[in-house]
This record gives structure tokens, C-alpha cells and sequence, in this order.
């Protein structure tokens, strides 16, 4: 059974090791392994010239050296698994091999101890939400650039790994002198108003949200999408929180009866707000009407924050992206009454009949506005299908109610009629001045309230020095996420009080404080203490486990009270942190980085597969919901790879998956993009992670697919094991978009090549195996382009012959612990930051068997990991 | 053992060094030992370029309108070329380079980093060795950019691995160089107070370092690796604050240009700060990355026929390209004021500033169309190199992207034979 998996791991096996220290030193072999080296090992190991630098003519060994550790564990590992002695030497009997494995096996028991996490630096996600808790700051953002976390053993919580570089500790000091500003700020200087005009020129414009007609500003949606209907000042931001006075110049282009007022609705927008913001995320200040069609002019006067400017929303437009019923009522009234206009729509969509339709997102505003006006002046304009009820017009309407369709593409070009015939209202310009004075901000007087509540207390009549030693009391141990010593409290209170002496404010002195605990290595790291964890470092480890967050309340009373490490309260605890919902970190940071789903946000597909932010979202959401799932149902192990249900929508399980189950379904309804479960039989080709768009997309690269990666994506992440690097000197696959060549001839030289085929072998047909799946993970049975049928047969090492995903899927299912196994490990060095040794993985690896032998869950098997003893040590 | 060292040194007598503005010999213990042998290596260079500046476009260069189609000086420039015409003489084209590194916009960063995104990138590189003894040992900038680059995604990545946060504020950056009176007073008080409480820090880690075994006492040196590098840095800060380099009085519009298809503004703005910061000795090291998304632009008045990842994908599309590549040559019309900018400023030893500065305009994206990260369009201007016009490399011999990146630092008079997986230079063909 674990043949496949040796054969690969063989391959695997080109770390070199340096021959063993001073023999003398060391504890003696005994006799009988002693004996079977010397008969089939030291042949080629030998001290004079030793084989691939591995010498085992020796009569003893010194264990403390961690390099005889893992050459012995490499010893034990090729003899088990019959790498070594290589095939034409004499080969030990199995009796001799027991010896030599027993021997091994035993002295590495008796001399590897579990347990080794380095110091584990906080990581980004860990740190950001470490931070946010101690301040009550929820929506703190870290500053822009903040310095990532490398990957080791494919994680970016390995303690080993962490690497604290001067980068992150100036970025450290930076968040710390950042958060101290807010709380402990300096007395507020006044600033002179100013005078700050605008013209047309200085509004922003994006996609079709507004366009210049005649010299002025034009807008049409009124779409909750800002990037489709705002426009706001390129170059304005308040500088200080204040009263400011705004005026806004704006006319009406021709209103027709019943638009009139037109509302400009004014918000207050962060000037760094994403493009992505909707409407809702701008604080409202003002609507103004307009009702001239000439230039009228209105003022208010408004608070505006730091870091705010003005974002102008025609407030009652009668289009709105976003509202697809809308849009398709507005047309479909729009075509009954103007048989012309409807002519110019299809001509521009469908320019060669039903059949031949344009490409519609070419069609996206501006380009599509051009082809419908160039329809509307063409005196031949074909007016045969122009009817409500034809064909064309049906599906015409379908495209305008879909999301893409109406909401970007079409519903763009439509902006741009209302730009040049309006209704629309317009802009002229604006005036922002001020300010006339200074004022705290909402955010401002938030901070007042936490200053407070890290102290406890208000500063009242108290002197600086108890003021700061209550605060100290307090907020000490929950940033260490300990209980401190008192003499702690005090060296930290002299470094207020020395400043303080120094004659400094109050503030200047909370604010040196807090930049000091902030950049404390007791903050920074953890797994600080050897040995087994103490109540609160166990309480730490299990916190940052499930939340990637420091332990609450409940974690932290428990562990002052000594309880957590009781077995049965830290099972509770375990069970009270376990995922209720997708977003949970150890579902999405888990999955994120086992799976690499992570970096679906940077791959951007070609346009071609329509594969835009939604569907990302949707790929992200299946994989989550799956894997949570999987603990919510305490599911067992197998239904990983080949489950009865999936979480997907139908817009996906129609197009991408091409579910039978479908086939019935009317065509509304197939296009939902809500995420539901499904059913499925067992054997499917689809569901389970070896099937999901996310992690077809995430082995691609956006434009076509590349079996050697995917391969070695399986090798990896679900059968648990590494491939050596690929030499230096060899190219990515350019991929050919023509399709002259399927990958499988492209590939070829895998095979004739015997350098490249002793891996490839290994790797190619899992990566084959993958080929029915495009690069966004849709299902096909050609090859783009060649028209050739896809082969997907391949041979494993163990020699089954798989002929496409399914029976790859069964040969994991009937090979269980490897996939378990791997995914116990995933999880464990997850959880502790360190890689496993040889102990630890003999206690992961007897979890799993009892958790396979019993019929267990995945929720019994997380909850058995934290019960071990290698999570319970540093 | 570094640790011992600091630990011995007097804070008070050190401090009075800063102030005083003399560089004691104290100063060195928290200089790394980088400095000392790049210290030598500039010696070397002296007659060489001292500065370098990398420039890459997020969604690559067209490369039919970036490669000439003839070979050597005789060639008809390219369209997205011509803004830099007048500068033929001073930049050589190079085709059919490439880091052998994976496709995708994941493997971006091969542009910098070689075959292995996300790892010590070359910029940095020659940071470490020439950029330690001014006041920015490297100025990382981007312009166009909607979010935050992170991860992979990054530019600059640090010996460690680690990406560097890239700047898209040019008023952020000037009031970093050029610091006010007032900023200077608080910036003092900040770097003053908070170097005296890092003596606390140290001690209190130095007690927990104490109860751990060794590999994790080497583990936490890094944090007083950092620390002590953190104390130099505020030291050199403290230094130029006393000692500032004068305000140009360069103009800056009223707010920054940041929104994304503002992104032509900003490069010019951005480029027009490298200069100075070159011309001022700030740094020696810059890039600036150009970021891609969806920012629809405006040129000549007319708003493109789609964003600017859109067009990246143009399928062949006539229409597509041809918009393609009038924002590309838009933003060669940006590095074109550059280079003219350069030209006209003083470097060391009597030559321009463009001799005295190597320029680096690549992407890690050979075709966007296709996500294909082989063929990467590069060009090198300045550096008084004897330039060569259009160098095309068969895209399938062993000649690395690599091998030009070697050439470019023994240029700058470092001693560097490898980066990533090339091995040897290419002054064959620039020297």
C-alpha cells in the first residue's frame, strides 16, 4: 500500500549528509545491527570514500548530534522501505532488517525528544489581530507596505521560518509610534484655512461612472458600486478634521418631466478608500437639488475628517447598475417604445444574428456605446427582429439582467446615451474651504474612550505615576498574554517617570511607554519557555491555533486559574474555538496556505475565461465551506478526496463542474451565483479537493495549465511529500495559446530524457491525470485549440494504471493514511511552527491510525492533535 | 557576540557623538559589516557609475512595439521607443532574455529576484553593497497602484526574503528627504526618546534570551540584529537632521496623484525625486514600479477602450494593441523626461548624472497576453556604458537575464560573479 509512496519519496532522498563526529565518543552498535551494516551497508558507506557522503563503518554513535539523527533516520527509512541496499546488491533478510529497524527505531526514540519550536515571531495575519484586540481597535489597518513572512514547510507560522528582519522591527516601532499618536496625541495646532477650487478637469473619472460633455461633468448611475457612478476631486484631502464649506456648481442636461429635482448626493470618502468601495462605506453629509438647467450654485457647510474628500453620487438617476431588475424593466419599456433603439442594440450585440454575437465585455462602455450609435444613424439598420418577442430581444434582455452583462459591460455603453442625451445632471465645479475650526473627530473621541479602557480607569486627580502604573497593571499581561512581575511593572514605569522628570507632558510619556511595550520581544514572540507549555502558553498556542489571535477572556481566567491544561476543559475550549463559519482563520488561513488558494487574488486570468473577482470569490468560498464543513460534520477523513456533497453555486456547477444533475434545471436558476450544498454520488468526477475550481486554479496560471506543477502540487499537499528542486537551467512551459501542440507532446521529452524522467515519471501522470481541467478548473475533454482528445491515463508508481480523476481518486481512497497522514502533519505543523521529527511523527502517525481504525471524524482527529504531547511542547 | 559589544558602548557618550555630528568610531559598531567591505568594493569603482535605478511595468512591454526589428545600432526605433529617441546613443535594447523563472503574475517578481520570485532581489542586492552609507540605503516607489502589492506580488525583497513596503506618496517621500522644521523637532524627539528606551528593550530580551537553549538564543539575535541595525539607522537620521540637505524647493502639486490612472503624473513626479535624491547623495539605490490594473487611461484626450489589464490581454486585437501601446509609450514619455533630467545634472568626476547612474527598464512579465514570463523586454540606459543599440539573444541559448544583472553590479564596482541562476556576466556584450 505505502508502495507508491515510497518509490516517490526514494527520489526524494539527494540531501547529502556529513559523515558522523568523533566515533570514540559515542554509545556503541550492538552486535547484531552491528553485523548487517557491516554485511551489506559499508561495501559503499565506508569512512575511506564514502558513498553520496554517508559513512556507516562505525562502531558507534553519538546521538546528541543532530546530523547522526537524521542520517540514522535515513538509514531506518531506506532499509524499511527497501531503497537501500540498491536492487543488484545482496539484500538483508527480512529478519535483518527488523534488527537493524528495531535497533534504530529505538535509540532515536531514546534520544529525540519532542517538542523544539523556535521562537515564533507573531506573523502579519497574527500580529494584526494581536494588535487590534489589545487597543480595541477592530478596523485597525497595518501601515501600507508592511513587511510579509516567508513560507517555511509551506507555512508562514514556522517559528524557524519567522525571520525578524530590521524591516519588520521599524515597522514594529512604526505601528507602535502610529497607535501611541491616536491614544496619547499632541496638543492640536490650529491651521490656516484655505481656499480650494475645483474645475471639471479635477474630477475623477472612472470606467463610465461619468464622462465631459460640452465642458462640464456628466452622470448617470446611480449605482451603489462607486467605480460606475461617483466621481470625487483627483487632487483635494482635508488635512485636519474641521468644519469645512463646500460648494458644489451643477446643472440639470436635459431633464424630461418628472426628473426634476436631480439630488447630488455629497459623501465624505477616505481618500485611500479602494476603487472597489461601495457607496455605503462613505460617511453621507449632504443631498443638494438641482432643478435648473443652468448653472446654479449650492453651499453647506460640513465636518470633513482627515483624510477625507468630497464623493458626488447622482442620488435618483433612473439607471442603476446594480439593480438588474430595474435595468431589464427600464429596456425592456424603452424597446416597446423605440423600435429603432432596440434595432441599434441588437445590431451592436448580435452584429451577425444570434449566432455570431459579439465578444460583450469588448463591448464594455465607450466601444459598445459607439457600435449602438453607429446602428442608430445607419439608414439600413435591419428592423426585422426588432419585436419584443423575438429571439434576439429575449436574450438581449437575459445579457442586461446578468451580472457583467448590465452591471459592467452594457451597462456602461448605456451610460454614455445618457452622457450625450441626456437626462443627466452635471457638475462645474466645487469650492472647498477651510477650515473655520478645528474639531475632534468621531475616530478622535473613539480614541479618548480606549485610552480609558487599556487603563482601566480615567486619569482624574491621579498623578502621572499612578495613572500609568494602573495602566501598566492592566494592559501588561494582556500584551504579554501572561501575568507579569511586579519588578517588570516597574522598570517599565521608570521609563515614564524618568521622561516625566525630564519635564515632558503627560502624553509624552504614555506615548514613549507604549511605543516601548509594543516592540517587546514578550510581545513579539512566542514560544519563549522550553519544555512542556505552561497553562498560558498552552492557552496561547491553542488561541493563535484556532484565531491567529491571543487567547480572550475565558482562555486567559482558565489559565490563571491552572485549569487549561486539564484534559477535559482544554477539550472544551477546543470545541468552543472550533469554525462555526468560513471566515474562521484555521479555515481560511489553513486552507489558504495548505491548498494555496491564497493566491488566487494575484493570478488574474485571462478575460477569456471570465473569471473575474465574483468567481474568485465563489472558487475561495467552495473550498471553505467544504473544509468547514468537514469539522462541522466531524466527517471522516476520505470524504476529503470523494464526498457525497459539495458546496458550490449553480452558475459554477453548471458551467465548470457540468453537473448532470443540472441538466433539468431551468435556464434562471442555473445562473445563481449563491453557494449552496449539493448532493453528489460518490465516484463523481467533481467535489472533493481534487476537483474544485480553486485548486485547479491555483496549479495554473490564469492562461493554460501545466501538468508538471500540478503534479507536483498532489506530490505535495496531498500525498505529503517533497520533490527535489527542479534544475536551474530549465524554462517554464510558454504556454501556446495557438494550440499547435498538446501539452503531452510538449512534455515528451520528460519521458525520453533519462535525467528527467526518474522524477517526472513520478510526477507527470498526477499532473495528467489533472488535464480535464482547465486553467480556472473547468471541465473539458479536448485540448484548447488542438481539437485533440484529452489522455489523462497515466501509470502510478506503485504501477495501478489510472485512467482519468476518478480512479485516481479511488487509489487514495483505498491509500487512505497517506492522504490522512499528510493532512495530520499539515495540521500539526500548523499548529506547533515546526517542522516534525522523527518522534513526533510516530505520535502523529498512531492519531491517525486510531482515528482510521476507529472510523473517527475530522473533528476528532484536530481535537486528538491537540491532545498530543507535540502540541503540548514549546 | 555582536550583542556584548553594544552592551559595553556608553549611550551618553554616544549620543553626544550624533549631536556633535562627528562620526566617532563608535558609530561603526552599529554599521553592518556590509559597509566596510562595500566601502572597499566603491574605492574600487571609482572611475564606474555609483548609482542605479530599476524601473518595471507590472503588465510587462508589448514586445512588437518595444523589440526593433533590426539588430545592433542601424534600427528604426520601435513605436513605444520613440519618446526616448534622442537618447539612442545612451541605452541598449535587449530581446530574448529571461530568468527561466515560472509564468503566471504570481512569478512577477522574477524581474528583480531571478528564477526564484519573492527572494533577495537584485535591487537590493546592490543596496547592501553600495547603498549602505547614504541617508536611504534603497528608495522603493510605485506609482499606479490601487492596493498594496504584498507577498509575491512585491518588488523589492530583502536579504532575508522579506518584501519591502514601496512608497506611492511623493509628499511622503519629500517630506522624508527634505524634513521641515517642525517635522525635524518632533522627528528628534521621536528618534531621541525612542532610542534611549531601546536600551530597555535590549535588557529585557537579553533576560529571556538567557532561560532558552542555544539554537533559540541565535534565533532571537536576529531580534537584536535588528535592533542594533534600528539604533544605526536612527543614528544616521539623527546625523542628517543636523545636517540636512537643502530643499530644492521642487514643486509639488497641492495633493498627491495617487488614483490609479493619475499614474502618468505620478511617474513624473517620481522620476523627478529619484533624480534629486541621486543628484543630493540621499541614495544610490531607487526603483520605481509601474504598477497595472484596471485604471482606465485618458490620453490625447481620449479615454482608452478599456483598462490597462484589460488591453494587457488585447487577444491580437488590432484596436486593443494599438491602445496597448499608446499607454505604453506614455509611460516612455515619463522615463523620457528622466532621462533628459539626468543628462542635465551634474554626477561625480565631471560626467552627467546619466553616466554616473545605471538604468534598468524591464518588467518580470515577457507577454501579458499569454502570462508568459519567458522573453522579458529589458533595457539599459546610462551608466557610461558603451551602448549597443539592439541586442537580441535567441531566446532558447543558456544567456540569462541573469548574466546582464552581473554586468550591471561589476559596473558598479561590486564583487558579484552570481545572481540567482546565472553565473557569468555579460560585459561581452556592454561593458
Amino acid at each position: 500500500m505505502m508502495k507508491a509512496a515510497t518509490a516517490i519519496a526514494a527520489l526524494m532522498l539527494f540531501v547529502t549528509v556529513n559523515a558522523q563526529g568523533n566515533p570514540l565518543s559515542g554509545s556503541r552498535i550492538p552486535e547484531a545491527p552491528r553485523a548487517i551494516l557491516e554485511n551489506y551497508c559499508v561495501d559503499c558507506h565506508d569512512e575511506n570514500s564514502p558513498k553520496a557522503d554517508i559513512n556507516l563503518d562505525v562502531s558507534s554513535v553519538k546521538w546528541s548530534d543532530r546530523q547522526n539523527i537524521k542520517l540514522w533516520e535515513k538509514v531506518l527509512y531506506n532499509s524499511e522501505h527497501g531503497i537501500m541496499p540498491p536492487a543488484k546488491k545482496d539484500q538483508p533478510t527480512r529478519e535483518e532488517r527488523k534488527i537493524l529497524a528495531q535497533w534504530i527505531d529505538s535509540e532515536l526514540t531514546k534520544h529525540i525528544k519532542i517538542g523544539g519550536t523556535s521562537p515564533r515571531r507573531l506573523n502579519q495575519a497574527e500580529y494584526l489581530k494581536t494588535i487590534r484586540e489589545l487597543v480595541y481597535m477592530r478596523d485597525y489597518q497595518l501601515p501600507p507596505g508592511f513587511p510579509g513572512d516567508s513560507e517555511t514547510h509551506g507555512f508562514d507560522n514556522i517559528g524557524e521560518g519567522l525571520v525578524m528582519s530590521p524591516t519588520h522591527l521599524a515597522s514594529y516601532l512604526k505601528v507602535a509610534s502610529e497607535i501611541a499618536d491616536l491614544l496619547y496625541p499632541q496638543p492640536r495646532k490650529s491651521v490656516p484655512s484655505k481656499i480650494q477650487k475645483g474645475e471639471v478637469k479635477d474630477f475623477v473619472l472612472s470606467f463610465s461612472a461619468s464622462a465631459i460633455k460640452d465642458g462640464k461633468l456628466r452622470l448617470a448611475s446611480k449605482a451603489r458600486d462607486i467605480m460606475r457612478s461617483c466621481t470625487w476631486p483627483q487632487q483635494h484631502q482635508a488635512k485636519v478634521s474641521g468644519v469645512y464649506k463646500i460648494t458644489v456648481d451643477g446643472s440639470c442636461f436635459k431633464p424630461r418631466d418628472g426628473d426634476l429635482p436631480m439630488i447630488l448626493e455629497v459623501r465624505a470618502r477616505q481618500v485611500s478608500a479602494s476603487e472597489r468601495s461601495v457607496i455605503s462605506n462613505f460617511r453621507f453629509l449632504k443631498d443638494l437639488e438641482f432643478s435648473s438647467e443652468t448653472r446654479q450654485s449650492h453651499s453647506f457647510e460640513t465636518e470633513l475628517y482627515k483624510g477625507e474628500t468630497l464623493s458626488f453620487r447622482w442620488k435618483n438617476a433612473e439607471f442603476d447598475h446594480n439593480d438588474l431588475k430595474a435595468t431589464v424593466k427600464l429596456m425592456t419599456e424603452w424597446f416597446k417604445r423605440d423600435k429603432r433603439w432596440l434595432a441599434a442594440w441588437q445590431q451592436a450585440v448580435f452584429p451577425g444574428g444570434l449566432k455570431k454575437r459579439a465578444q460583450i465585455s469588448t463591448l464594455r462602455g465607450l466601444t459598445g456605446w459607439i457600435a449602438i450609435n453607429k446602428a442608430l444613424k445607419d439608414p439600413k439598420l435591419d428592423m426585422s427582429e426588432a419585436t419584443l418577442d423575438s429571439a434576439e430581444t429575449k436574450e438581449l434582455l437575459r445579457i442586461l439582467g446578468t451580472v457583467g452583462g448590465g452591471t459592467h459591460n452594457l451597462g456602461d455603453a448605456l451610460c454614455h446615451y445618457y452622457f450625450n442625451h441626456g437626462p443627466s445632471l452635471e457638475l462645474h465645479g466645487y469650492t472647498i474651504e477651510g477650515p473655520s475650526k478645528l474639531v475632534d473627530s468621531d475616530i478622535d473621541k473613539q480614541h479618548q474612550k480606549i485610552a480609558k479602557q487599556i487603563a482601566g480607569i480615567e486619569k482624574g486627580d491621579l498623578s502621572n505615576e499612578e495613572y500609568a502604573r494602573k495602566m501598566l497593571e492592566r494592559f501588561l499581561p494582556r500584551a504579554f498574554r501572561r501575568p507579569v512581575y511586579k519588578k517588570t511593572i516597574e522598570a517599565y514605569l521608570a521609563i515614564a517617570t524618568e521622561h516625566w522628570q525630564q519635564g515632558h507632558t503627560l502624553n509624552e510619556g504614555m506615548h514613549l511607554l507604549f511605543r516601548n511595550i509594543l516592540i517587546s520581544p514578550q510581545l513579539l514572540y512566542r514560544s519563549l519557555r522550553s519544555g512542556k507549555l505552561d497553562d498560558h502558553d498552552l492557552g496561547v498556542r491553542l488561541s493563535y491555533f484556532f484565531t491567529q489571535g491571543p487567547p480572550d477572556g475565558q482562555l486567559a481566567g482558565l489559565a490563571n486559574a491552572g485549569k487549561l491544561s486539564n484534559d477535559k476543559e482544554l477539550k472544551n475550549q477546543a470545541m468552543r474555538l472550533m469554525p462555526t463559519r468560513r471566515e474562521h482563520p484555521l479555515v481560511r488561513s489553513f486552507t489558504g496556505q495548505w491548498l494555496d488558494t491564497r493566491a488566487l487574488k494575484s493570478i488574474m486570468p485571462d478575460p477569456k475565461f471570465k473569471f473575474a473577482d465574483r468567481e474568485i470569490n465563489i472558487a475561495t468560498a467552495e473550498v471553505e465551506l467544504f473544509f468547514l464543513e468537514m469539522i462541522k460534520e466531524n466527517r471522516p477523513i476520505r470524504d476529503f478526496i470523494d464526498p457525497d456533497f459539495t458546496y458550490t453555486a449553480p452558475y459554477f456547477a453548471d458551467r465548470i463542474y457540468k453537473m448532470e444533475q443540472l441538466a433539468t434545471w431551468d435556464e434562471r436558476k442555473k445562473r445563481s451565483t449563491r453557494i449552496q450544498r449539493f448532493e453528489i454520488p460518490r465516484g463523481s468526477r467533481y467535489g472533493g479537493l481534487l476537483g474544485q475550481s480553486a485548486i485547479m486554479m491555483t496549479t495554473a496560471n490564469g492562461v493554460d495549465t501545466q501538468p508538471v506543477l500540478r503534479g507536483v502540487w498532489v506530490l505535495e499537499n496531498i500525498l505529503g511529500m517533497s520533490p527535489p528542486e527542479p534544475p536551474e537551467d530549465v524554462p517554464a512551459l510558454t504556454p501556446d495559446t495557438r494550440g499547435t501542440t498538446t501539452p503531452r507532446e510538449m512534455l515528451a521529452a520528460h519521458t525520453k530524457k533519462r535525467s528527467c524522467s526518474n522524477c517526472h515519471r513520478h510526477i507527470d501522470p498526477l499532473g495528467f491525470v489533472l488535464e480535464n481541467f482547465d486553467p480556472v478548473g473547468r471541465w473539458r475533454e479536448q485540448w484548447p485549440g488542438t481539437g485533440k482528445e484529452i489522455d489523462a491515463s497515466g501509470i502510478l508508481p506503485d504501477g495501478t494504471k489510472i485512467r482519468d480523476v476518478v480512479d485516481l481518486k479511488r487509489w487514495l481512497i483505498q491509500n487512505e493514511k497517506i492522504f490522512a497522514t499528510n493532512l495530520a502533519e499539515k495540521l500539526m505543523v500548523y499548529a506547533t511552527g515546526r517542522d516534525l521529527n522523527y518522534v513526533e511523527e510516530k505520535e502523529v502517525q498512531s492519531i491517525v491510525k486510531n482515528n482510521l481504525a476507529k472510523g473517527e471524524g475530522f473533528r476528532d482527529l484536530i481535537l486528538d492533535l491537540i491532545a498530543s504531547e507535540t502540541f503540548q511542547t514549546k | 557576540m555582536k550583542s556584548s559589544v553594544y552592551s559595553t558602548l556608553d549611550r551618553r557618550h554616544f549620543l553626544r557623538a550624533v549631536t556633535a555630528c562627528i562620526a566617532l568610531p563608535a558609530l561603526d559598531v552599529f554599521a553592518d559589516e556590509k559597509v566596510k567591505t562595500v566601502a572597499s568594493h566603491s574605492n574600487a569603482a571609482k572611475e564606474g557609475p555609483r548609482n542605479f535605478v530599476a524601473i518595471g511595468a507590472y503588465l510587462g512591454w508589448h514586445q512588437n512595439a518595444f523589440y526593433p526589428k533590426e539588430i545592433g545600432f542601424d534600427y528604426k526605433l520601435p513605436p513605444t521607443l520613440k519618446p526616448i529617441e534622442s537618447h539612442r546613443k545612451d541605452f541598449t535594447i535587449f530581446s530574448g532574455l529571461d530568468h527561466r523563472s515560472g509564468n503566471g503574475h504570481n512569478n512577477w517578481s522574477n524581474f528583480l529576484c531571478g528564477q526564484m520570485p519573492g527572494k533577495y532581489s537584485f535591487d537590493q542586492l546592490v543596496a547592501d553593497h553600495i547603498g549602505q552609507s547614504s541617508r536611504f540605503a534603497s528608495l522603493q516607489l510605485t506609482t499606479g497602484s490601487g492596493e498594496n502589492r504584498t507577498g509575491k506580488g512585491a518588488m523589492n525583497f530583502s536579504k532575508e526574503n522579506i518584501y519591502l513596503p514601496m512608497m506611492r506618496r511623493p509628499s511622503v517621500l519629500y517630506r522624508q528627504m527634505f524634513i521641515t522644521k517642525e517635522d525635524r523637532i518632533r522627528t528628534e524627539y521621536l528618534l531621541k526618546s525612542g532610542k534611549s528606551a531601546l536600551d530597555h528593550v535590549v535588557g529585557e530580551a537579553k533576560r529571556l534570551s538567557g532561560d532558552l537553549p542555544a539554537s533559540d538564543r541565535a534565533k532571537l539575535e536576529e531580534y537584536f540584529h535588528s535592533l542594533r541595525s534600528l539604533e544605526g539607522r536612527m543614528a544616521r537620521q539623527l546625523r542628517t537632521l543636523d545636517n540636512p540637505v537643502k530643499d530644492p524647493g521642487y514643486k509639488l502639486p497641492e495633493n498627491d496623484p495617487i488614483t490609479p490612472n493619475l499614474q502618468m503624473e505620478a511617474s513624473v513626479i517620481m522620476y523627478d525625486l529619484i533624480a534629486i535624491a541621486l543628484e543630493t547623495g540621499l541614495t544610490r539605490v531607487a526603483t520605481l514600479f509601474l504598477d497595472g490594473l484596471g485604471q482606465v487611461f485618458t490620453i490625447n484626450g481620449r479615454p482608452l477602450s478599456s483598462g490597462y489589464h484589460g488591453l494587457s490581454h488585447h487577444g491580437n486585437d488590432p484596436a486593443m494593441i494599438r491602445d496597448l501601446i499608446l499607454l505604453e509609450t506614455a509611460h516612455l514619455e515619463c522615463f523620457a523626461s528622466f532621462l533628459k533630467v539626468l543628462k542635465g545634472k551634474k554626477g561625480t568626476k565631471g560626467k552627467s548624472l546619466l553616466d554616473d547612474t545605471i538604468i534598468l527598464l524591464g518588467t518580470g512579465m515577457g507577454d501579458a497576453s499569454r502570462h508568459s514570463n519567458r522573453d522579458l523586454p529589458t533595457l539599459v540606459a546610462g551608466g557610461g556604458f558603451k551602448h549597443r543599440g539592439h541586442h537580441a539573444v535567441n531566446k532558447d541559448s543558456d544567456k540569462l537575464l541573469g548574466d546582464l544583472y552581473i554586468t550591471i553590479a561589476q559596473k558598479l564596482g561590486m564583487k558579484v560573479n552570481s545572481f540567482s541562476n546565472s553565473k557569468r556576466n555579460m560585459n561581452e556584450v556592454l561593458s
